[in-house]
């Protein structure tokens, strides 16, 4: 221990420009971690945190809320599906949005989800997560996904949609609830019609673009959602979780990023891997030389090890370091997290695949034979 | 310098590992690079295709096209500015659409665009009921003559022929006459219908330096008009994935000289006894120098080739529909160009070492 110390005090920049390699990868590997999930979380949170266990889309909306109708002829036959219990109406549509939290009068993208509210603002499609205020409870008001906070959408706000100038009040924040990575408001069905009408004047009365569906009792989400979609080749009837997760995009987003995770993560065991094997090449003379002397194979070797898990164990630390504070804020419309579970899966991973790429560098200390040092030759020859 | 090449040549495998490294960041470079092309090439490319020099969009849009309202009044104020020659309408609604042979289920997404000036590659518009399609569809199994049902409303739209290149928001695009699209958007999204002579967007032809600019003014700020490369900028999205993507690629270009410069540093440090027989025989500090950056140059050449071939075959083996990359020779020169910069300055670690290497160390040393 004392000899992998000395030498890595003795070779600062070496050591250093390694632990500066594989900070600055898991920095990337992180930062795209909490992208990945940020950029699934704000195009498809509203779907995951509403209340309803099935949505039904019609077949043509190809599984996005607002490219999604249901016809009236194709809500009858979801309401007389056996493990159909209760129905509710859901729209969706993407509006310009001038919150009155914001200090620069930006406007931007902003999605409606409406619903119909129960007495107390609860309903078919609510958001299940509120984690400040109340539920709206009537007309023209609205719960905001906690991402939107930031950008002027906050309790007491309003927001008034360009054109038309409807303004809705913000009553409650609910957690994780964006949709198309865009501010997200819930709230009554009838208010979501109105913004229709509002800012497109030559606009019919919009159908539904979902149903949402509280299976019967006796029937679980998975069975009602066979048995809405035997009733008919033009619906679509998801759960929950499967309209989340097939929400067009959202696969392609997680195979691009795991190929690119893929990639970076064969890098870091690499370059850990070829630094210690050309440094064992390059000491094999002393190597050698220590053999002779009678230091036993092991102790070399554990040396060598304890200097990747220093280094590696270094570039973690602070790849993470740098990691944090970005994690704290968000980029363009996505909200980024602290990811607690990947720093740790991938410091698992990267020390073990970097200890494993020195033991290339390992065999050759063990191939040491110390009666080389009577020749001059270490393990580099 | 010629010397360092010859080491290169002769003993490739003590430069093999660094090579296979450097394939991988070539490859990621690459890859991120195809992917940030691929996503704002499916996203934009019915704009690009427009032929003008401004497209026009209502003030509150915020550049998109379904939020967008120009009203006749608005456009007979476009159509006034000097320098204006030609104004054309434009809208899209973007639907499911059932091909025929294909499952009940298996619908191709489509966006379907009303035009009055036809974009580059686009013939002027069809007859009613018909449509050109993006040559994306083929995949679908799309033909020229082919009747498409597109919407809830399952209007029937003729395929008269293939475009290339007009993808929008990652759709492929059929392009019709204003009358087609408007009956397929009120059959289909009654709540996105116009009235009439009402357009979600102008494409404007003009001269003068700042169309755009003059065209808002004469609106009275009841537009927000573009270029079409600030169009393609301002679409939802764009610029924001831009952005991510670039600070992707910049840091890991500064991993690649990290890498570059930690691998020559080894080297230097274990040839410093030879440098010091070289230096003691006659040779400079430059001449070594430049040996160790033409063997970075020519290992970075290497690995962005095998890189670029790579990305190709994985671009060919892609199935149509899943990640969207688009490798152009450009993203390959350029980050062949990035990655070769990364390795010139990468080396620069190595030249204080090589500067302070003594000749008289060349006395005595045995290797």
């Amino acid at each position: 221990m004392f000899l992998a110390f000395k030498e890595m005090a003795r070779a600062k920049v070496r050591f250093a420009l390694l632990i500066a390699a594989i900070a600055l990868l898991v920095f990337l590997i992180l930062f795209q971690q909490s992208l990945q999930n940020g950029l699934i979380t704000g195009f498809i949170g509203a779907i995951r945190e509403q209340s309803a266990p099935v949505l039904v889309y019609s077949v043509d909306g190809q599984r996005v809320l607002q490219g999604s109708v249901i016809t009236p002829a194709m809500e009858e036959q979801i309401r007389a599906a056996p493990g159909t219990g209760e129905v509710g109406l859901i729209g969706q549509g993407t509006f310009t949005g001038l919150p009155s939290g914001n200090a620069d009068g930006e406007s931007f993208d902003t999605t409606i989800i409406g619903y119909e509210l129960g007495p107390d603002g609860s309903g078919i499609g609510s958001p299940t997560n509120v984690i400040e205020g109340r539920l709206p409870v009537a007309d023209d008001e609205a719960v905001v996904s906690d991402a939107d906070v930031r950008l002027g959408y906050d309790i007491g706000d309003t927001v008034t949609l360009l054109p038309g100038g409807k303004t809705i009040e913000i009553v409650g924040i609910a957690a994780n609830a964006q949709l198309n990575v865009a501010p997200t408001l819930f709230a009554s069905y009838d208010t979501y019609l109105d913004a229709v009408a509002s800012v497109n004047p030559d606009a019919g009365t919009p159908l539904p673009n979902v149903l949402g569906v509280i299976p019967a009792d006796g029937f679980t989400p998975a069975q009602a959602v066979a048995s809405i979609n035997d009733q008919s080749l033009d619906l679509d009837a998801l759960t929950r979780d499967d309209a989340a997760a097939e929400t067009p995009g959202v696969a392609q987003v997680q195979q691009s990023f795991n190929i690119i995770f893929l990639l970076y993560g064969l890098v870091v065991p690499c370059v850990t891997g070829l630094f210690f094997l050309i440094v064992t090449f390059q000491k094999a003379n002393s190597l050698t030389l220590l053999r002779a002397i009678g230091a036993p194979a092991g102790r070399l070797v554990s040396s060598l090890l304890i200097q990747v898990v220093v280094i590696v164990g270094a570039g973690l630390a602070l790849g993470t370091l740098l990691y944090y504070p970005l994690s704290q804020g968000a980029l363009g419309g996505i909200a980024l997290d602290f990811e607690t579970g990947a720093v740790i899966f991938w410091s698992v991973l990267l020390l073990t695949l970097g200890l494993v790429s020195s033991l290339v560098a390992a065999r050759r200390v063990l191939a040491i034979d110390p009666i080389e040092a009577t020749t001059g030759q270490g393990v580099g020859s | 310098m010629k010397l360092a090449l010859t080491e290169l040549r002769r003993r490739p495998g003590r430069f093999s590992a660094a090579a296979v490294i450097l394939t991988l960041i070539a490859i990621l470079l690459m890859f991120l690079g195809g992917l940030l092309d691929g996503l704002i090439a499916s996203s934009t490319g019915a704009i690009r295709a427009q032929d003008a020099d401004a497209i026009v969009y209502s003030d509150t849009a915020q550049a998109s096209f379904v939020r967008s309202r120009i009203e006749p009044q608005t456009r007979a104020a476009v159509e006034a500015v000097p320098g204006v020659t030609e104004v054309g309408g434009i809208g899209n609604v973007q639907l499911g659409a059932r091909i025929p042979g294909k499952g009940p289920r298996d619908l191709a997404g489509v966006a379907l665009f009303g035009y009055e000036i036809a974009p580059t590659g686009v013939p002027d518009a069809p007859p009613a009921g018909q449509a050109w399609a993006d040559d994306v569809l083929e995949a679908d199994g799309v033909e020229v003559g082919m009747i498409i049902e597109v919407g809830p409303a399952r209007t029937p739209i003729e395929i008269a022929g293939f475009v290339n290149d007009t993808t929008f928001n990652g759709q492929a695009s059929l392009w019709a006459s204003p009358d087609t699209w408007r009956e397929v958007l009120s059959a289909n999204r009654p709540d996105a219908q116009l009235g009439p002579d009402v357009w979600q967007a102008l494409v404007v032809r003009g001269d003068g330096a700042d169309l755009p600019a003059l065209i808002d003014a004469a609106t009275g700020g009841a537009t927000t008009s573009f270029t079409v490369d600030d169009a393609i900028n301002e679409t939802p999205g764009i610029q924001e994935q831009t952005s991510t993507f670039n600070q992707i690629i910049g840091v890991t270009i500064a991993i690649a000289l990290v890498v570059i410069g930690l691998f020559f540093a080894l080297l230097t440090v274990e040839r410093t006894s030879l440098y010091g027989v070289l230096k003691a025989l006659g040779a400079k500090s430059s001449t070594i120098f430049a040996g160790l950056v033409a063997q970075a140059v020519v290992l970075t050449a290497i690995a962005s080739l095998i890189a670029g071939t790579l990305v190709v075959l994985l671009q060919l083996l892609l199935p149509p529909g899943s990640i969207p990359l688009l490798i152009t020779p450009g993203r390959i020169i350029l980050s062949t160009v990035l990655l070769l910069v990364a390795a010139v300055l990468g080396c620069s670690f190595s030249l204080r070492r090589v500067l302070r290497v003594d000749p008289a160390s060349a006395i005595g040393t045995t290797s």
